[in-house]
């Protein structure tokens, strides 16, 4: 559990420091892929306990909010009502062929992520398009390295 | 009468643990809100720790991502490159007329221009900044803040004289820097226009997110045109006067409205740049 948890945080670390120096370089319209929102998406979907999607929330909006010019907890809250909707959802959406399919990810993630964008921005502009589209596909990478390698399947 | 007694336990209880779901998550709801009050007392040391600790890795990130994005630029730029060199040609022969009646001008005026140069552009005090990080708000990270003397307001420019910004939010070690191109940035300029001869034009640009701007409030009877130069105006104060802000490429001009608009390119290449200056005595 805390290994996992050590794990999790060096990579949201790592990720906001991604996002914020070496993708500015790489940005279209002036849109950043969101790492961290990118990989708390994916970690929820996967993820079964509430604690988990808890701390998983805290964890990535506090690096969100750090690495902003804002005070800190709005992507904190955004992050964890985020965390405890998609678990609602998904428990609707339940699918017994595959507890997580791909095709109810993506349009989970567009939808999850121009919400928390839009509330955080007050807006919706070209940037916010392309940042959900350039996110995504990090988001989609990331789904199937998680359901490659079955990260979730043991719970520890 | 049992079964009924029964139900009715099953329901109390269900009730039950219903409220008890609901008090959970009020009680986490507010002790979440709380948390994130108190620790927002501590939000300037707290980001300032990060920051110093981020610092080393973000200037490797920084330089990894601006080497690479060129290199790669350069493949993808390869179609556009001759253009691209004709149109610097032209602009260097037009640059080149420019300066030769500029020299004419400052011989005839040397003394105006000595004191001009001497309230204005002399004696600012420089502070170099590396840059760390830019978030998707056109806010760039600088690794000085005020413990190297560095206060909100103060403009931030490179070193041919271009504005970049103003710095936004100062911490002990490192400090926020809103650019021209963010939503909320408002610069008083004026149009320079290809002929020197010809009074100088008002109008303020103004940030458009994405590391774009444009150029409004011109009046409708002033004659700007593609390729002039925008620089910074004395009205406001905010900057210095005649620092390098961007150039014309588009002119909107509706003759329904009072003023009219261009589309610009900002003379502010904040992806290649690694280091910035912030003017320290500038006095608003």
């Amino acid at each position: 559990m805390w290994k996992k948890c050590l794990i999790i945080v060096i990579l949201f670390y790592l990720f906001a420091q991604l996002q914020n120096s070496f993708f500015a370089h790489y940005n279209f319209f002036g849109a950043v892929p969101n790492l961290v929102f990118a990989l708390f998406f994916t970690s929820v979907f996967f993820e079964k306990k509430y604690f988990c999607v808890i701390l998983l929330s805290i964890i990535a909006g506090l690096f969100l909010d750090i690495f902003s010019y804002m005070q800190l907890g709005p992507s904190i809250v955004l992050l964890t009502g985020i965390g405890v909707v998609l678990k609602k959802v998904q428990q609707l959406l339940q699918n017994r062929q595959d507890n997580y399919p791909f095709t109810y990810f993506l349009p989970l993630f567009v939808l999850f992520f121009a919400i928390y964008l839009v509330l955080l921005s007050l807006s919706f502009d070209l940037r916010i398009i392309t940042s959900i589209i350039y996110s995504a596909v990090f988001a989609v990478l990331m789904f199937y390295i998680f359901k490659k390698f079955r990260v979730y399947d043991k719970q520890v | 009468m049992t079964y009924t007694k029964t139900m009715t336990g099953i329901k109390n209880f269900s009730i039950h643990k219903k409220k008890r779901t609901w008090l959970k998550f009020l009680i986490g709801v507010v002790v979440l809100f709380f948390a994130l009050w108190v620790l927002n007392f501590f939000v300037s040391p707290i980001k300032n720790v990060f920051y110093i600790l981020s610092s080393p890795i973000q200037k490797v990130f920084w330089s990894a991502g601006g080497s690479s994005s060129s290199f790669l630029g350069s493949f993808f730029r390869a179609s556009s490159l001759v253009k691209e060199n004709e149109n610097l040609r032209q602009e260097n022969q037009r640059l080149l007329a420019q300066v030769a009646a500029l020299q004419s001008i400052q011989q005839g005026n040397q003394a105006q221009s000595d004191v001009s140069a001497t309230c204005q552009n002399s004696g600012f005090k420089l502070v170099m900044a590396g840059v760390m990080g830019l978030d998707d708000n056109d806010i760039l990270s600088v690794n000085k803040g005020t413990a190297d003397g560095i206060s909100e307001g103060m403009p931030v420019i490179n070193q041919q004289g271009v504005l970049f910004g103003k710095v936004f939010k100062v911490y002990k070690n490192y400090s926020k820097i809103m650019l021209v191109s963010n939503k909320n940035s408002v610069v008083n300029v004026k149009v320079q226009q290809a002929d020197i001869s010809l009074p100088e034009i008002d109008g303020v640009v103004k940030g458009n997110g994405g590391l774009t701007a444009y150029l409004d409030l011109v009046s409708i009877a002033s004659s700007i045109n593609p390729q002039d130069i925008l620089v910074t105006s004395a009205i406001e104060k905010s900057f210095p006067k005649d620092l390098l802000v961007g150039k014309i490429n588009e002119v909107t001009k509706d003759d329904q409205k009072p003023f009219q608009q261009a589309k610009i390119s900002l003379f502010s290449e904040v992806t290649s740049t690694n280091n910035l200056f912030i003017i320290t005595n500038y006095k608003r």
